[in-house]
């Protein structure tokens, strides 16, 4: 019997001791992001050569029904470590409340929670739980095509508002034959009415989640800039790959999306396309307007049932909680540091050989402070629905004015909810 | 006697077991949940959130009003296809018979994402084969993927492609078990082949078309993978959304399961009146 325990005591040490040589550590991510993390990972097992991350790269929305549907099932198949965007996380606390882990327990204290700008940590508050740690934010830029400008005698400076872009677009088509100014995802998303409604401090819902603001003026202009665009076939569609495939075979001028856009342009642009793109700021729907949104931005959070919590906290502290990380992965793939320190870091104020010398970060990062958050409530996903067919339905000329479609999705997404009409 | 029926239920035990955990438990709990606003935590019974709006939700109408189009149009046409397509499998005349049917019957063998990517890059608005082809015969191209028709037209197409072939197979079965003398028969009266094929093949072919239109129309019911995974999530704007990814997205994306449940039970109800429809309209005049 004693010799049993002994053996068995020995097993148990003798696997502890293996699992500690090496700790694994899995994480569902998407997109750029999911390289950035294998960008930082030099870096980090230099400092923790015993954790070891394997990255799981599947697309956005993959990665969201999956998460939702293992949080449902109880956290079963879940990762150590998930993305998921900071608009939609309050759909998993207000649904599945012990999916994701508490940092806070793990070391997430006051001060290192206070390095990450509020607008960031809103979300991912569950009362003194803090279900997630800020990555990066998506400050909206315009990616443009330097020479495609430039034929048309176009300058950039001279664009501030969306008349001013739209004048422009039809000069940039004129001189450069073949061309779409812009890309929309408008079979897939609302994006643009996002971003533009978002820039005249207008979201789905008000910034205390209680009313459905869809309906007000900011949110009604942003569809009829879309409208506009469309009309005078300034905009053609394309999902995330289709952009990307567009500004591969020079068929598009400019691409309006967060900054975390940026890691893709570079990184898939053909090689004869170095030195020709360049960024500049949004356009506004008003003249003197912010010309800032944020559209996008993720956060990574740890599964509430994973074994290797510690683990997966010690890589979160390095990638996302050191300036070390954050600058590896806005150098690699573009991805805003939303860690307020690492704003500060000189690689900011370099200029970008790919970008045509521009120091793009400098103008990225100004437009940060004047960002009004938006509150995404975990009724985003219905309100997205709603807006989007509404979209549709208003391009196609289901609608008289965009008011009237914004006015009937208000009144879907009230029903839908059970919440109010802001007035 | 009682003792062999308890022998007999002890045997089934496993599978009644997995039957009344994964099925029925589900289908009752589910009954349930459709009448909770599952809204926020905690749930609470409020079927003004799921029934009630499932009277008044255009989104919920647009889905069935889709379905339906679905339904309306693809079915007949795929069936008619399928038969017209049985009936030259069944000619004396084809050479490599066995092949030539394993290629109409293949589209079902393929995984639903793979050919769904096929279609994806085949109608692609700038570099896609079809608009090129259409381009190039002069024609305008179509925005298969922006404009609402368009999109519906394409679901339309994939669903036919993929299933013509099956149906075709299971007619073709019924073709070969009308015996031949009645066809000799009908030759030596001069009846021509156009009149054979009209009252001699269609009428006895009917339960088997009946059995085909029953799962076609359970099949649309559901239809869902297509949508899914070509017009990306029912695009453009819920264009085409059916039933079965409306529930999905209100289930699975807005986490909103009461919701979810009352429109599953509206779904089963719509295809178990359908299906009997159609057996009553096939059924046996004696």
């Amino acid at each position: 019997m004693r010799h049993t325990t002994v053996c068995a005591a020995l097993v148990l040490l003798a696997s502890t001791g293996i699992a500690r040589a090496e700790t694994e550590v899995k994480v569902w991510s998407w997109g750029s992001a999911a390289p950035a993390l294998e960008a930082t990972l030099e870096g980090f097992n230099a400092l923790h050569p015993d954790i070891k991350l394997t990255v799981d790269k599947l697309g956005y929305s993959d990665v969201k029904s999956r998460v939702l549907a293992a949080c449902a099932a109880g956290g079963t198949g879940l990762p150590d470590l998930f993305q998921f965007q900071n608009t939609e996380m309050e759909l998993i606390t207000a649904q599945f409340p012990d999916c994701a882990a508490d940092l806070v327990p793990l070391g997430f204290d006051a001060d290192q929670q206070a390095a990450f700008p509020e607008f960031k940590m809103f979300a991912l508050r569950q009362g003194d739980r803090v279900v997630g740690m800020p990555w990066d934010s998506g400050p909206v830029v315009m990616f443009y095509r330097r020479d495609f400008y430039e034929k048309a005698g176009v300058d950039v400076a001279s664009i501030e508002t969306w008349d001013d872009f739209q004048e422009a677009g039809k000069a940039v088509q004129a001189a450069n034959p073949g061309v779409t100014m812009i890309n929309d995802n408008l079979n897939g998303g609302a994006e643009f009415v996002r971003m533009i409604g978002e820039e005249q401090g207008c979201g789905y819902f008000s910034s205390d989640g209680e009313s459905i603001t869809v309906s007000q003026p900011g949110c009604v202009a942003a569809l009829e800039v879309v409208k506009s665009l469309k009309d005078q076939k300034l905009m053609t569609a394309a999902d995330f790959n289709g952009k990307l495939q567009n500004n591969g075979a020079g068929v598009v001028a400019t691409q309006m999306s967060g900054a975390w856009f940026e890691g893709s342009v570079r990184n898939n642009a053909p090689e004869d396309q170095h030195g020709k793109w360049g960024i500049m700021a949004m356009p506004s729907v008003t003249a003197g307007g912010s010309r800032a949104a944020n559209f996008g931005g993720s956060l990574l959070a740890i599964n509430n049932n994973s074994r290797v919590k510690e683990a997966a906290f010690t890589y979160l502290s390095y990638a996302l909680g050191s300036n070390e990380g954050q600058i590896t992965m806005l150098r690699e793939q573009g991805l805003v540091p939303s860690l307020i320190s690492a704003l500060d870091d000189p690689y900011v104020s370099e200029p970008s050989e790919f970008w045509g010398g521009q120091k793009i970060w400098e103008l990225v990062l100004g437009r940060l402070e004047k960002i009004a958050p938006i509150n995404g409530t975990e009724y985003f996903s219905d309100a997205d629905q709603v807006v989007i067919a509404n979209q549709t339905a208003y391009l196609a000329g289901g609608f008289d004015s965009a008011q009237a479609a914004m006015d009937d999705a208000a009144k879907q997404i009230s029903f839908a909810t059970g919440l109010p009409i802001a007035e | 006697m009682r003792q062999r029926t308890q022998t007999a239920y002890g045997f089934l035990s496993p599978y009644l077991l997995i039957f009344a955990i994964f099925w029925l438990w589900p289908i009752i709990h589910s009954f349930y949940l459709s009448f909770l606003s599952t809204r926020r935590q905690p749930w609470s019974f409020n079927p003004g959130m799921t029934w009630g709006r499932l009277t008044q939700d255009p989104a919920f109408y647009n889905a069935l009003w889709n379905t339906l189009k679905i339904l309306a149009i693809q079915v007949p046409v795929m069936l008619t296809l399928a038969t017209l397509l049985a009936v030259l499998l069944n000619s004396t005349l084809l050479r490599a018979r066995g092949l030539i049917r394993f290629a109409f019957f293949a589209p079902v063998v393929i995984g639903e994402a793979a050919y769904a990517a096929v279609f994806r890059l085949m109608f692609n608005d700038e570099f896609g084969i079809v608009n090129k082809t259409l381009e190039g015969i002069g024609l305008d191209a179509v925005s298969w993927f922006s404009n609402p028709t368009a999109a519906m037209s394409l679901i339309i197409i994939a669903v036919t492609w993929r299933w013509v072939g099956y149906n075709a197979i299971i007619i073709l079965s019924g073709l070969q078990s009308i015996p031949q003398d009645v066809y000799e028969a009908a030759t030596l009266d001069r009846v021509s082949p156009r009149q054979q094929f009209l009252y001699i093949t269609l009428p006895l072919l009917k339960p088997v078309i009946v059995f085909c239109l029953v799962l076609s129309v359970i099949g649309s019911m559901q239809l869902f993978a297509e949508p899914y995974l070509i017009t990306n999530l029912g695009g453009p704007g819920g264009a085409t959304e059916t039933l079965g990814l409306y529930l999905y997205k209100q289930a699975f994306l807005n986490l909103n399961f009461g919701y979810a449940s009352a429109i599953a039970y509206t779904i089963a109800a719509l295809a178990v009146s359908i299906s009997i429809l159609n057996l009553w309209l096939g059924r046996e005049r004696s």
